[in-house]
């Protein structure tokens, strides 16, 4: 295929300004102690992606380790039996470890081996970020220790197994509500004891600057091959009605939306979770849901889910990859400007919408990503047959195999 | 009424001592007991103290500060509820009562009214660790803090470079933070190797007084501070002693100053 593919390393009229504010969210809202260490990071990002190795090298290991282009795959039975929009699937549950997050550990353990870094810190909340982790630590011979709550620890149990085969390290955290915001608080900790010898491999589009730029860049990898995957099926110069992805973080969102953020038709649809209950104290995590409340938290300033005394509040999705109270501030951003629209899906939907794609297509969905699903399955019938819809199925579900079982019994 | 930071950094220094900051946090074991807690600190001599608003993520602090955080707010603490302690106390008390928390506490609260209302209940400065100077175009809590009178205590760490110590110079008000290790807050039973070489260091570059927190626990640490620092900052090593043992504890640590 000729390549008129977007680079890599671009920019939208949506960028930070230079001190990682997107409007007013984003920043640097950290301890004095990692402020040198952002500022390393920041700079030795801006080196690598001027650099047409680094940059060849991302490439490179995208092609051969990750197996990339992840495919675009038109799901034709589900788009009859829904009977409106054409839904396609951008498939990154076939990426070599099941999910988008290995996009951006690839980048970042690239980086971490140019600063000369031994060991990579993570949390994960799915453990998909944390096998993602694990995996490019063992690639690229680095130690690695994950982050990871108790109650994730739990309902994640396969992708802890996996982590220990691959030589990591899971720390539980028993802080908190012992989930993924426990997790990122604690290996902020964990860097804070060493950041001159570790490297912070933040999983999503997150934390203080440069990490939200930085993980959006590694993952817009997958909204540039879907606007060329696109055109394959629809014509030249077509571009997909709608783009809809789970929004935990954000980082799966931000990587299929970012390449198409500067063509407003594009309708672009972050979905998050409605948990048991979307109008409930610590049922859900809709940060976007009724009344947005801007806070600074974790080192980013974003909408978060907090009482009032600005104390977070605990959440609840049957997805742990959703269930988090805060949100990137890009997409803060978007939100705030207009740019993205977003919807919560509950997790009865969102069991649902697993099942269905199961059933239809044979592809089975991430929990997070069935999030997605859903909302398409509401979106589609409502649209005319000419329109198209683009779901990011971030992550394959063998991982919620045991969770599912449970709840269908 | 008690006096400003300033003032008791100038007391320590005409006694050519070193001072003693002491920490609790409100609410743990519960707000009573903070009040004895306070009460029986300033009795003990301390030359002033660090009221800990809770918070649900203290980034900064170890396992024995976050979990005091948590068992404040599990009991229902409020940020009005530690304001009004903070009256009572700032009126029973004539050292200096510091404010110390996360930011978005006063961002939710709304960075004026939170300014406003600590200077009403006689709070006579801030230590927030997530709200470093660089944020400050964008918020302003500096500035208004400083309208107010009250100093905003900036933090360094080893790994402070000193293009940032020249800065952090340039912004700081009464007194400035060296936080002694790389890590979060939590008793240890040495000091770290690098301390000496870290504090002259700083002392080339920061002229105002320097307390230096993190691991500091023992009579023996105290007195290792001697020449280095002005004000030696006692945090988790007291959290879990006993009210009853509170004030021998201190007078120990006191006699070393
Ligand atoms: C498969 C999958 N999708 C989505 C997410 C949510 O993260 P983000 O919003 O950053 O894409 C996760 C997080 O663990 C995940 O594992």
């Amino acid at each position: 295929m000729k390549s008129s593919m977007k680079k890599l390393f671009f920019k939208t009229q949506y960028e930070p300004d230079e001190h990682g504010h997107f409007g007013e969210f984003g920043g640097q809202y950290v301890p004095e102690l990692l402020i040198p260490a952002l500022e390393e990071l920041t700079q030795a990002y801006e080196q690598a992606k001027a650099d047409p190795s680094f940059v060849a090298t991302v490439h490179e290991v995208f092609k051969n380790y990750v197996g990339r282009p992840s495919p675009l795959y038109f799901a034709e039975r589900l788009t009859k039996q829904l009977g409106g929009a054409k839904i396609f699937l951008k498939n990154e549950g076939l990426n070599h470890t099941g999910a988008h997050k290995i996009n951006h550990c690839v980048g970042q353990a690239l980086l971490a081996q140019r600063l000369g870094k031994t060991r990579l810190i993570a949390e994960t909340g799915a453990g998909q970020h944390g096998v993602a982790t694990a995996t490019v630590a063992a690639k690229f011979g680095l130690h690695c220790t994950v982050h990871m709550g108790a109650v994730d620890v739990q309902r994640q149990a396969p992708n802890v197994f996996w982590m220990q085969q691959l030589g990591a390290e899971v720390r539980v955290v028993h802080d908190g509500s012992q989930t993924l915001k426990d997790a990122v608080t604690s290996a902020l900790q964990d860097w804070m004891t060493d950041p001159i010898g570790s490297y912070y491999l933040l999983g999503s589009a997150l934390g203080p600057h440069p990490y939200p730029v930085m993980v959006r860049d590694f993952q817009s990898i997958i909204g540039i091959e879907v606007a060329e995957q696109f055109q394959a099926y629809e014509g030249q110069g077509s571009v997909p009605d709608y783009l809809v992805a789970c929004v935990g973080g954000g980082s799966n969102a931000i990587g299929l939306f970012n390449a198409f953020l500067d063509d407003k038709q594009v309708k672009l649809i972050g979905v998050e979770a409605g948990g048991r209950n979307p109008n409930q104290v610590g049922e859900h995590a809709t940060r976007l849901g009724r009344q947005p409340q801007v806070g600074v938290i974790e080192g980013y300033k974003s909408f978060f889910l907090q009482d009032d005394d600005g104390n977070l509040q605990p959440t609840h999705s049957v997805s742990a990859g959703l269930d988090y109270p805060g949100i990137g501030p890009e997409h803060a951003y978007l939100y705030q400007q207009g740019r993205a629209q977003y919807v919560a899906v509950t997790d009865v939907q969102a069991v649902q919408a697993f099942r269905a794609l199961a059933n239809t297509e044979g592809i089975v969905p991430a929990l997070e990503s069935a999030h997605a699903v859903a909302y398409a399955i509401q979106l589609a019938p409502t649209l005319p047959p000419k329109k198209t819809i683009v779901v990011n199925i971030s992550g394959r579900g063998d991982k919620d195999y045991f969770i599912l079982r449970e709840l269908i019994h | 009424m008690s006096r400003t930071i300033s003032e008791q950094l100038t007391i320590i220094k005409q006694q050519h001592r070193l001072g003693v900051m002491t920490h609790v946090v409100m609410g743990y074991p519960s707000l009573h007991e903070t009040k004895q807690r306070v009460l029986a600190m300033a009795a003990a001599g301390v030359d002033s103290i660090e009221l800990q608003i809770p918070f649900s993520d203290p980034l900064a602090d170890g396992p024995a500060i976050t979990k005091a955080n948590q068992q404040a707010l599990a009991a229902g603490v409020t940020v009005q509820q530690c304001l009004q302690l903070a009256e009572q106390l700032t009126r029973a008390v004539d050292i200096p009562l510091q404010c110390i928390g996360y930011y978005n506490t006063i961002h939710h609260f709304g960075v004026q009214q939170f300014v406003q209302a600590s200077q009403a209940a006689g709070i006579q400065g801030f230590t927030i660790p997530d709200m470093p100077l660089t944020e400050e175009p964008y918020e302003h809590f500096y500035a208004l803090a400083a309208q107010a009178n009250l100093p905003v205590i900036q933090l360094i760490s080893p790994a402070t470079p000193i293009e940032r110590l020249r800065l952090i110079n340039q912004h700081a008000q009464a007194m400035v933070y060296c936080v002694s290790r790389f890590g979060v807050t939590g008793a240890h039973t040495t000091l770290p190797d690098h301390l000496i070489t870290y504090l002259r260091t700083v002392r080339q570059y920061v002229t105002l007084p320097l307390a230096v927190g993190f691991g500091i626990s023992t009579p023996k640490h105290i007195r290792a501070l001697h020449g280095l620092a002005d004000v030696a900052v006692i945090g988790s090593a007291l959290l879990n002693v006993s009210l009853e043992n509170l004030t021998q504890q201190l007078t120990n640590l006191c006699a070393e100053r």
